[in-house]
């Protein structure tokens, strides 16, 4: 996954997806976002991905004990949360719209 | 199958309380639920858990949903085992609270919590995870039914990897919310549920604990009192009351009171219980010292747990009756514990009780007065309290006097009289009785088990020289005490002299009317004799006349047979002669 090596770089601005592995709600997780967000004509590379099975002290650090789920900062630092596999496409979108920064 | 089902091992949670009520500690792997309202202490549980695990040499994960690390440590310094989850490589905090503004879109699981406990309990070789507010998290979840299926997920990662594993909530069915109920379903689902509660009686906090489920096990069902102090949680009343007494001891304890032993043929019991109930005033506390006195006296302990006064009070006031506490104490024989009955709740007053005994080791033991439990709040357990101390006193041969305040204004209190009456084997009642404006106090022995015992009304006498007990004066069906009694003496004793001489008076007056009657008789009998001699003087008188007048008759006759032819009228000569 190109996760893989940006997971450790900064993430303000920009979109954390926390998963397990390839359990079928991660995958499903996975692929709704890539889907909405190319839908908005934005960048799918954009988001992090975060596998908890692998880096278990980062459920710890981001506090994400709820899989999947989708972290958002803004430019102040305030981070919301996006639980479920992302299914629910209004949901998803409303999310996403109010990122301020987002790319085009 | 059923068969098939591994035996189900538990795990000491290391809290005496829980470990008794559950029989031996919770299920060595597989999750236990903690529900009850906010403030019933479940996060307490779940600290105390870990921080006796970690006393053990073991570790443990402790992640909140509610509360940051900060907080949870702070919580957990509070106590004294607090400071063993300051130690990192055996016990993990993680914080799980989440203020983010949080929305669900879609399906999610709990795998990376358990991922991250995995990860942590693995680190510091936990035997014991406690997740704290296990509800914030499940309410997350789009149905009970998805939230009961995570649970079930945690429950058998446990089992997997052989942890106990604790999860707490809010219980809304007890606090009455409308709200959602997270854990609706989880207590079905698992085989441990422990209940405890919180509520505000008489402006306090009372706790309770309970094992609303216990799957493969017995416990004791029952709703017990909880305190939580700095030792953390305590179940006062978990210990199985002991009912096997191994001998009745035959051997008397002297009261303190030479008479009153007597009465009670040579003194209590020992491992006895008396109860001494009386009004205010009547001397129940001077009674109970003098039995912890004597105690003293014969290099026993005493323990004499104070609810009305401080220890200085009692000891300057019996001092001045003439029973010395000071040297007994000075010596390390008696120990007096003052307690504010309205301080505490019932449960822990008794906790500290016992805590006192298990310190002390006494010989005997004084509680003045056991009523006093009435002001504390959870009353209601008052008679559980005092069930107990008797039992624990008995059990192992502690020598007990209550005292208890009787005001028959008061019901409650007639209650608890009733009630400890019928525990106690010696039942002690001190009286008023008024009398023309004066009080004297008098005991009477109600009841004392095991003992011939008079149940005659005495008078307590009380002086800088002790307590001493007075044959009563009875007076019909009166009994007289005091000034009334030593009056009713006189006067019984003035009217016994005056009758004793009236008495005299009259024998004095039958005697003189006897030697009167005597001199009369003598003087009768003088006449009598010169009567009889006047009477015999005039017989011989008579006698001789006779005599002289037949000589005469003889004579004339005599002489009218010498001429019988010539005188006609003889007798007419012989008159003339």
């Amino acid at each position: 996954m190109t996760a893989a090596n940006r997971e450790d770089i900064d993430h303000g601005g920009r979109l954390l997806l926390f998963v397990t592995g390839e359990a079928p709600r991660s995958r499903r997780a996975r692929t709704n976002l890539r889907n909405v967000l190319k839908a908005r004509g934005g960048d799918p590379d954009q988001v992090v991905e975060i596998d908890l099975l692998r880096q278990p002290e980062r459920a710890i650090r981001h506090r994400m004990f709820a899989t999947p789920a989708l972290l958002r900062t803004d430019a102040a630092g305030t981070e919301s949360v996006l639980y479920g596999d992302l299914s629910d496409s209004v949901r998803l979108h409303r999310f996403l719209d109010d990122l301020p920064d987002e790319e085009t | 199958m059923n068969a098939h089902e591994p035996l189900l091992v538990k795990r000491p949670t290391g809290i005496s309380g829980v470990d008794d009520v559950t029989r031996g500690g919770l299920p060595a792997d597989g999750a236990t639920l903690v529900m009850g309202e906010p403030g019933a202490g479940k996060t307490v549980l779940g600290l105390q858990i870990l921080g006796r695990a970690v006393e053990r040499g073991e570790g443990g994960v402790f992640l909140s949903f509610e509360e940051s690390r900060s907080q949870v440590q702070r919580d957990a310094e509070s106590f004294t085992w607090g400071r063993a989850l300051r130690d990192p490589d055996r016990l993990v905090v993680l914080e799980g609270q989440d203020s983010r503004h949080t929305e669900i879109a879609g399906a999610f699981d709990l795998e990376a919590l358990l991922a991250a406990l995995d990860a942590s309990a693995q680190r510091v070789g936990a035997s014991w995870v406690v997740l704290d507010g296990i509800d914030r998290l499940l309410q997350l979840q789009p149905d009970t039914r998805t939230a009961v299926d995570q649970v079930g997920r945690i429950d058998e990662w446990a089992r997997n990897t052989g942890r106990s594993v604790l999860l707490t909530g809010k219980h809304a069915g007890t606090t009455g919310s409308t709200g959602p109920n997270h854990l609706e379903g989880v207590e079905f689902l698992l085989s441990t549920v422990l209940v405890l509660s919180a509520r505000v009686e008489e402006q306090r906090l009372n706790r309770r604990f309970r094992v609303a489920k216990y799957r493969g096990s017995s416990h004791a069902a029952d709703a017990l009192a909880m305190l939580i102090d700095d030792d953390g949680i305590h179940l006062p009343y978990s210990e199985p009351v002991p009912d096997n007494v191994p001998e009745v001891p035959r051997e008397r304890v002297s009261s303190g009171i030479g008479r009153l032993d007597e009465i009670l043929g040579g003194g209590f019991y020992r491992g006895s219980s008396t109860l001494i109930s009386g009004q205010p005033g009547t001397a129940k506390t001077t009674l109970a010292t003098a039995f912890a006195a004597a105690a003293g006296q014969r290099g026993e302990r005493a323990l004499f747990l104070s609810f009305d006064e401080f220890s200085g009070q009692i000891i300057r006031d019996t001092a001045s009756v003439g029973i010395d506490l000071q040297s007994h104490i000075d010596s390390g024989t008696l120990r007096i514990h003052a307690r504010a009955a309205w301080a505490a709740q019932v449960e822990e007053h008794y906790r500290q009780l016992l805590r006192q005994v298990d310190d002390f080791q006494p010989h005997c033991l004084v509680i003045d007065p056991i009523s006093a439990l009435l002001k504390s709040s959870g009353h209601d357990s008052t008679f559980i309290a005092i069930e107990r101390i008797l039992a624990r006193a008995r059990g192992t041969g502690i020598t007990t006097v209550l005292t208890s305040l009787s005001n028959t204004d008061d019901p409650v209190s007639e209650t608890t009289l009733s009630h400890a009456s019928t525990l106690a084997d010696t039942w002690i009642v001190l009286q008023y009785q008024a009398h023309e404006g004066e009080r004297n106090r008098s005991l009477s022995v109600v009841k004392s088990r095991g003992t011939a015992h008079s149940n005659q009304v005495r008078e307590v006498l009380i002086s800088s020289r002790g307590v001493m007990l007075e044959e009563v004066f009875q007076y019909g069906s009166q009994v007289l005490m005091g000034t009334a009694r030593l009056e009713k003496e006189r006067e019984m004793a003035e009217a016994r002299e005056a009758r004793a001489l009236e008495r005299t008076r009259r024998q004095r007056d039958l005697e003189r009317q006897i030697e009167q009657t005597r001199s009369r008789m003598d003087q009768a009998g003088t006449e009598l004799e010169q009567l009889q001699r006047q009477l015999g003087e005039e017989t011989a008188a008579q006698s001789d006349h006779d005599h002289a007048a037949e000589r005469h008759h003889r004579h004339v006759l005599q002489r009218r047979g010498e001429d019988n032819s010539h005188s006609a009228n003889a007798g007419g000569t012989e008159d003339g002669t």
